[in-house]
């Protein structure tokens, strides 16, 4: 219990902070918002006008809690590129869709990577593990967006098996939106199966070698139960935080992979925005990418009390 | 038990980073076409004898400009290194060894930091200082920076508590000497892979950004660039993709593959 | 008795290697019979933790066996499948380890682990299974047995987990019990109390047991009969008592008569060093943002002196602040309050781990050369000359100063060690531990070279040791330690002989094989009852405790306020 106050006063805390690092960084970039949203050929009364409406006059701190406030209820302002619309309704639209993407690309992770790094653990040395190895090796060093293009050369361009371009949002027909999402799923999965795999093998073979592994030996256990019985929960632990790096890395490779599929999403719209420098929406997905990282990290942290006893009862 | 076993992952890593290394360099001084000549006649033309690689949709030699591009994603990803070893290494040094508040503050800022992808930290650095090869290169050092000072530390910490760094402090050595002479030479392993993962994160955040159009800017040569420009022409002109891509691949993996042989060697 | 348990017949065990096979165990063969208790003694690459994992069906797998058979019950248990052997294991057989932190699964609790063997040889009910772990545990000594079962193992002590291990071990009671070095992770006092143990479970069920150690002293508690191995061979086998004293094999006498004496006296009246009231705080502050930081007394009122060209002795159990002290002395920790008047320039350490305490990446020359460097020394040549005497008076070839320390063995690294200490002509060294890292036979020859330089340097040690045998033998004086504290101070005769602090006789009983001396200690840990923060430390251990001990800290007193040496001791009893 002291565990979960503890962990939970410091997720506020941190929540708090990178509210603050978001605000302050995009308030003290060059150039007047005001000038943006309005275009060079304002007339200096307008400008003047648009600032007090606003709130650019204020002192930082109270624009701060001013901004804070409407974020909480989900009130980011409006975005400068397209006049009027309010960000957080450019915003909701294209969550479901990196939310979508995501949790796919996770769920291919867990499937393939899991058992791979396993047989790669148990076979070490053997062809297998060195196939494996090279397997990771490869399609570790392969840009996400490379891959995607690959992949949209291969089973868009040549096997038609999805229309490169002609994406469907989710709200108009979920089916044809996941189905069109599974290579862009695949491209970010790949290259983060290759980290898991690794990072689990490691895992795995750094714990076969202790000495409570010869114990549970010793008391009469075979090989597999040794390994699924008293194994696998100690090498879990250190790959369930990792999991959670893993998680934020997906995020990351939905930015440049809904870029190559023309997928309408979270990634995409930074991308737009940064390029046509439209702050309210920047600071917006910024603060939604971060926020969810933060979270992610919180019920890691939580699990981990479930799987590791030490942390639990000290 | 002790059969020698081919450290294949160095062998192979060393050839791929010899063959990079060698097309960047001889790329900066001669390519066989200027990467910028066009020709009208062999717009998106296919591999070919004379042209390798093919042509692109202006009908400019892929091979040229693959060769000029190496030079800047490696001369990014070298800048961004150099940034990250020395400040990482004097900050690590000093917050390892010293610990101390200064240790605690750079602990958390890398804790909180070393939760979020570099690429989506790199993104937000551009927002705030616009787009462009030196901006790019300011972002991913200072990002680079706590990574490295964490792997400097560690060691630092690690080998600060060994009987042989003791045994120097009692014999009255100075601080900075037993820093620099007693404990990082037995930390350069580390240092070094971490510094090839670093380079790698590097070749891969600016290719991702270049690519996505906030890196690299035209008429700059870049890898990232060429496979955003190639994408419209994926259909009639796959290798124009193709090869700028199975470049980077290759930079990448010769250093991933040297940094594995690197940590296999260290641990016999 | 008689009947054969365990029959091993020239067993032959090699490892694979480029130049060829190495053979780590030669033709081994020995019988263990029907309650039988059979020690193997041998130091480190002797063989016989080879020759016991492959008894127990461990053995590494790079390993091959080439000859012989391991019959028990009559059985070849080289030829079982894998499938047969894993029903004897943990049934018939099982086995105790020498590291109980990390012999347990961590993530398991104690009450599953213990249960796990019969689940896998038994089809017991659960509630049964239940019982006969919180009977087995009540068995050895382990208090709470219920409570017990529910927790982990990072929540017990080191003694508390070897016990958890042989419960562990003896729950389905098997016919023959392997324990591997049970005891050497062990404090002296909590070694005596697992060896008792051991002793009352094959009184009790009449388990054979095969008891691995490198110390023979240990063996000599527990077993009957003795193997002594070397280099993968049998040398010498017989009734402990006519192998203890009347070895017939060289390396056997090596082995029991290891303990150089200290036969000079070449102490002088003047102080080396003093401490007065020295005190030590360590804060120790909890990981985290909102971590609270905490005041440990890792050193109380420590007050003592060193003569010129004296040995002291500094005895304790791990923890008890005896590597403080040392630090403080040599300047490594400038955090204490109180005085410490050293009259000698540079008093050196030498370490205890002759594998940490050399720089991997530097050669030796450069290692014996930088103490030189760092004092500015400036003459190149000059330097060079010295390490090469230095090497020449530490026992070792010039030629030594082109190697690295990977390529010298663990007496040579230590040897570099105390030459190190001793290039900078210091006349003043603190040993911490200085030969328990190392086999039997080199400890002795390092012994001698700290004597032989001792005589010659006229130098003066403060000798930090836990093993009793040698500080007796080695030592003019010994403070003895508990918890920071020093409770007793006294010449080695003195104290041998006749201790005076409860927890000083305590500590010497427990190497003691005299079974009317042995009846003393009688485990009182299980009665714990803590004193008050004022009270004495060593309370919830004391057997002649009384009420005042609970509320007060004794003064110390001196025994023996003629002598030139006091013989202070701290304890109410001695207060009158």
């Amino acid at each position: 219990m002291k565990y979960m106050l503890k962990k939970i006063t410091t997720l506020i805390i941190t929540l708090l902070l990178v509210s603050v690092v978001t605000f302050v960084a995009f308030s003290v970039i060059p150039g007047d918002p005001a000038l943006a949203k309005l275009g060079t050929y304002a007339t200096p009364e307008r400008v003047e006008a648009l600032r007090e409406e606003m709130g650019l006059n204020k002192s930082l701190p109270e624009r701060y809690v001013d901004w804070l406030s409407g974020a909480v209820r989900g009130d980011f302002g409006e975005s400068y590129q397209y006049a009027g619309t309010p960000v957080s309704e450019l915003i909701n639209q294209r969550l479901q869709v990196t939310a979508i993407l995501a949790v796919m690309a996770f769920i291919i992770i867990l499937v393939i990577s899991i058992p791979m790094g396993i047989v790669s653990a148990r076979k070490e040395g053997t062809w297998i593990d060195v196939f494996i190895n090279l397997f990771t090796q490869v399609t570790m060093a392969i840009p996400a967006f490379f891959l995607g293009m690959i992949l949209t050369y291969f089973f868009g361009l040549t096997f038609k098996f999805f229309q490169p371009g002609k994406f469907v949002m989710p709200q108009e027909n979920l089916g044809s939106c996941i189905r069109y999402l599974i290579f862009p799923a695949i491209a970010i999965a790949i290259p983060k199966i290759a980290m898991v795999v690794k990072f689990l093998r490691n895992s795995v073979l750094s714990e076969v070698k202790k000495d409570y592994v010869r114990t549970a030996y010793s008391k009469g256990n075979r090989t597999k139960k040794v390994l699924y019985i008293h194994v696998f929960q100690n090498a879990l632990i250190p790959v369930i935080t990792f999991i959670a790096m893993v998680a934020a890395e997906i995020l990351a490779g939905s930015i440049v992979v809904e870029q190559v599929f023309s997928v309408t999403g979270m990634g995409r719209l930074l991308v737009t925005a940064i390029s046509n420098r439209d702050y309210p929406i920047v600071q917006a997905v910024v603060l939604y990418i971060t926020v969810i990282v933060i979270i992610i990290n919180f019920i890691v942290d939580i699990l981990y009390q479930f799987v590791d006893p030490r942390v639990r009862t000290e | 038990m002790k059969r020698k076993k081919w450290n294949y992952n160095l062998t192979i890593g060393l050839i791929l980073t010899t063959i990079v290394v060698l097309m960047a360099v001889v790329g900066h001084f001669w390519t066989p076409y200027g990467p910028t000549d066009m020709n009208s006649m062999l717009k998106n033309a296919a591999p070919s004898l004379a042209h390798p690689f093919g042509n692109d949709n202006f009908g400019r030699d892929i091979l040229s400009r693959i060769m000029n591009g190496m030079g800047t994603t490696c001369f990014v990803a070298l800048c961004t290194v150099g940034i990250g070893v020395v400040f990482g290494t004097i900050i690590g040094a000093i917050t390892g060894f010293f610990g101390g508040w200064l240790d605690e503050i750079i602990m958390r800022l890398n804790d909180a930091l070393s939760a979020f992808p570099s690429v989506l930290l790199a993104l937000i650095f551009i927002s705030l200082l616009g787009p462009g090869r030196n901006n790019i290169i300011f972002a991913l050092g200072i990002l680079f920076i706590p990574s490295f000072a964490r792997i400097v530390r560690s060691e630092i910490i690690r080998y600060k508590e060994l009987e042989f760094v003791k045994s120097a402090q009692v014999m009255g050595a100075g601080k900075l000497r037993i820093i620099f002479v007693h404990i990082l030479p037995n930390a350069l392993v580390s240092m070094l892979t971490s510094a090839t993962v670093g380079f790698n994160n590097a070749v891969l955040a600016e290719a991702s950004m270049s690519y996505l159009g906030l890196g690299v800017q035209p008429p700059e040569p870049s890898l990232g660039l060429m496979l955003s420009d190639a994408q419209a022409f994926l259909q009639i002109a796959p290798w124009y993709a193709i090869f700028p891509g199975l470049t980077i691949v290759m930079i990448i993996l010769g250093f991933s593959m040297i940094s594995e042989g690197l940590r296999v060697y260290q641990a016999r | 008795m008689g009947e054969k348990l365990l029959e091993v017949k020239n067993l032959t065990i090699g490892f694979p290697e480029e130049t060829g096979m190495r053979t780590v165990v030669d033709d081994v063969s020995f019988t263990v019979g029907y309650g039988e208790i059979v020690g193997i003694v041998g130091e480190s690459g002797s063989g016989k933790s080879m020759t016991v994992q492959t008894i127990m069906g461990l053995k590494n797998r790079d390993a091959h066996i080439l000859s012989g058979e391991i019959l028990f019950n009559g059985k070849d248990l080289l030829k079982m499948s894998d499938e047969e052997l894993s029903k004897i294991q943990g049934n018939d057989m099982s086995m105790v380890f020498q590291e109980p932190m990390t012999s347990l699964n961590p993530v398991k609790k104690i009450g599953w682990q213990v249960a796990e063997s019969l689940k896998i040889h038994t089809s017991m009910p659960d509630d049964e299974i239940h019982g006969r772990v919180v009977e087995i545990l009540a068995n050895v000594g382990l208090p709470k047995p219920e409570e017990l079962c529910q927790k982990y193992p990072h929540q017990l002590s080191g003694g508390m987990r070897q016990r958890v291990m042989i419960a562990m071990a003896m729950i389905c009671w098997p016919k023959l019990l392997i324990a591997d070095e049970p005891t050497t992770a062990l404090d002296v006092t909590v070694q005596a109390q697992i060896l008792q143990l051991l002793r009352k479970i094959h009184m009790e069920a009449n388990t054979s047991i095969l008891f691995i150690s490198h110390d023979l002293n240990v063996v000599k508690e527990v077993c009957q009969k003795v193997i002594v191995m070397y280099q993968g061979k049998i040398v010498e086998r017989g009734y402990t008592e006519e192998v203890l004293y009347h070895p017939k094999h060289d390396y056997t006498k090596h082995l029991i008569a290891s303990i150089p004496r200290n036969k000079e006296d070449i102490r002088e009246d003047e102080l080396v060093m003093q401490a007065k009231d020295l005190n030590v705080y360590y804060s120790v502050k909890e990981r985290g943002m909102f971590g609270k930081k905490e005041n440990k007394h890792v050193l109380q009122n420590v007050n003592f002196h060193i003569r010129r060209g004296e040995i002291l002795g500094l005895v304790g159990e791990s923890g008890c602040g005896k590597s403080t002290l040392a630090k403080c002395i040599v300047g490594l920790n400038k955090n204490y309050t109180g005085t410490l008047d050293i009259r000698e320039e540079h008093p050196q350490l030498v370490f205890q781990d002759p594998y940490s305490s050399l720089n991997p990446m530097k050669k030796i020359g450069w290692i014996l050369e930088e103490p030189l460097k760092v004092h500015g020394m400036k003459d190149k040549a000059k330097r060079k000359e010295l390490v090469s005497q230095m090497l020449t008076q530490v026992g070792l070839d010039p030629s030594y100063a082109d190697r690295y320390p990977n390529e010298l063995s663990g007496g040579q690294r230590q040897r570099i060690s105390i030459g190190g200490a001793l290039i900078l002509n210091s006349k003043f060294i603190v040993a911490d531990e200085p030969v328990s890292a190392l086999d039997v036979t080199v400890q002795s020859q390092v012994l001698n070279l700290l004597l032989d330089l001792h005589r010659t340097h006229q130098l003066t040690y403060l000798f930090i040791s836990h093993d009793l045998n040698i500080v007796r033998h080695f030592c003019n004086r010994v403070i003895v330690m508990y918890l920071g504290e020093i409770v007793e101070e006294a010449e080695v005769e003195e104290i041998y002989e006749d201790p005076k602090h409860p927890y000083t006789q305590l500590l010497f009983h427990s190497i003691l094989t005299d079974e009317r001396k042995l009846q003393k200690i009688t485990d009182v840990e299980q009665s714990r009852e803590d004193a008050s923060a004022n009270g004495c430390p060593f309370y919830h251990r004391c057997m002649s405790r009384s009420d005042v001990c609970r509320e007060k800290r004794p003064e110390r007193i001196n025994l023996n306020p003629e002598g030139q040496d006091p013989h202070w001791v701290k304890c109410f009893k001695y207060q009158s």
